[in-house]
């Protein structure tokens, strides 16, 4: 399939999915689940950092937009976006990323997906309450919403891939 | 690499803090056209959820308001009747509109409506709906506009405690959609469980004696003599679909009026 029509769908399914049923739903406790981040994970490794935080921005400000929240997502989902390369640089595999296509979870195996995705979610949880709350008396609220939301995006994010993403053939 | 990353973030974060206190542009809101467009489809879509239940409301609010025209009562004065009142001039006129979008959970809370400046709404008017108030319309375009709900951290209406009439103004504390709280209230003075809390009319902006809660819990505030008063909302925000905006027709007296008070000056 077309790499820029593939992204394009992935890019208009999690929009959807973000704005018109994750941000109305009420789950309870400050839980908030956020989806979208999958579709900046799943970008080219060659993607420059530029573009990627572009991107970032623009479907930040679109889910902004939608859900009335003026910014909260575009930060941090830029912040997400410029600490992707970081964050995989850490945990690069031996031969580095040049033979793989993209950071799936099949591509990649589960271990890297974890460290480099579930840690890229948390900083990005953590970024969007703080900014969202935004006053130090209550940093205990903030580390509750992330902590009880971290998991259940992540969950959410594997069963999309899961569902949506095939594997590869060999292996 | 890092400067765009600054930049972005400056513009992201800008936008969030500023429209806190003013919108300065409709075009990043669910006001503007587009958004606004996308989300009254949604709420086609959507509506139908709780149609049974908005149905018996607004059947009850019709009973109850056809209990009070003239043809249900009996006329005792023979055949003259006139209309053309003079002891009570009309002050308040209810627009009814739609919520097409909302949210409960965030710390600051907005409403979309599905009418604008078309339909005559302004910045600064009041929204009620059946149950309670709702918030004050915050940012309009040509068909939608914004609402600034009482779910939001500084929305300081006055409001009033029922029986002894005293006030204080209406806060949120961002964590529980269902409860708000009234300070200002000094712990002199004995407050029922369960009293109903009003708006109190004061800005004009809502009519006196609008529904807005129950006082749930009082708590003294340390070191001030002060009740800190828990109180639940009687709307439930999680379920609003219809909602009224209210246009007051005597806002630019009260206004002129109130704006001829002098200055305190300090060198004086």
């Amino acid at each position: 399939m077309n790499e820029i029509l593939k992204h394009s769908i992935r890019f208009i399914a999690l929009f959807i999915i973000q704005a018109f049923i994750l941000n109305q739903l009420e789950v309870g406790w400050g839980i908030q689940l956020m989806v979208y981040p999958l579709f900046i994970m799943l970008l080219p490794f060659d993607l420059g950092l530029i573009y990627l935080m572009l991107i970032a921005f623009g479907m930040g400000m679109l889910i902004d937009a939608i859900s009335n929240t003026y910014g909260l997502h575009t930060s941090s989902l830029v912040l997400f976006a410029y600490l992707r390369p970081v964050i995989m640089k850490i945990f690069s595999p031996r031969d580095g990323y040049e033979k793989m296509r993209e950071g799936n979870i099949f591509e990649m195996g589960t271990r890297w997906f974890i460290y480099v995705f579930g840690g890229l979610l948390a900083i990005q949880h953590f970024w969007f309450f703080l900014i969202e709350i935004f006053r130090l008396d209550e940093v205990f609220f903030v580390l509750q919403k992330t902590i009880l939301s971290l998991p259940l995006s992540y969950a959410l994010c594997y069963l999309l891939q899961a569902l949506f993403i095939s594997k590869p053939k060999e292996r | 690499m890092f400067l765009v990353f600054i930049a972005l973030q400056l513009i992201a974060l800008s936008t969030y803090f500023t429209f806190l206190e003013f919108p300065r542009s409709q075009y990043l809101t669910s006001a503007s056209y587009v958004s606004g467009s996308v989300l009254e489809v949604r709420n086609d879509i959507t509506k139908h959820f709780n149609l049974s239940y908005n149905n018996d409301m607004l059947q009850r609010e019709n009973t109850w308001l056809r209990q009070h025209q003239p043809a249900s009562f009996q006329k005792l004065q023979g055949h003259t009747f006139k209309i053309d009142d003079t002891l009570f001039h009309q002050q308040y006129l209810f627009i009814p509109a739609t919520v097409i979008n909302s949210t409960v959970t965030k710390r600051n809370n907005y409403f979309t409506l599905n009418i604008g400046y078309r339909q005559g709404i302004k910045r600064g008017m009041g929204v009620f709906s059946e149950k309670g108030i709702v918030g004050i319309i915050h940012n309009t375009s040509e068909h939608f506009s914004v609402v600034k709900s009482v779910l939001t951290e500084n929305i300081n209406i006055d409001v009033m405690i029922e029986p002894i009439g005293l006030f204080g103004l209406l806060k949120w504390d961002g964590a529980d959609p269902r409860r708000g709280s009234i300070t200002g209230i000094s712990n002199d003075l004995k407050i029922k469980k369960w009293s109903k809390v009003v708006t109190r009319g004061g800005s004009g902006i809502f009519p006196r004696g609008l529904n807005v809660g129950h006082i749930e819990k009082l708590r003294p505030v340390e070191g001030k003599p002060l009740w800190d008063v828990v109180m639940r909302y009687s709307e439930d925000y999680r379920t609003l679909q219809r909602v009224y905006v209210i246009k007051n027709l005597m806002q630019a007296e009260q206004d002129s009026l109130e704006a001829a008070i002098p200055e305190d000056k300090e060198e004086e």
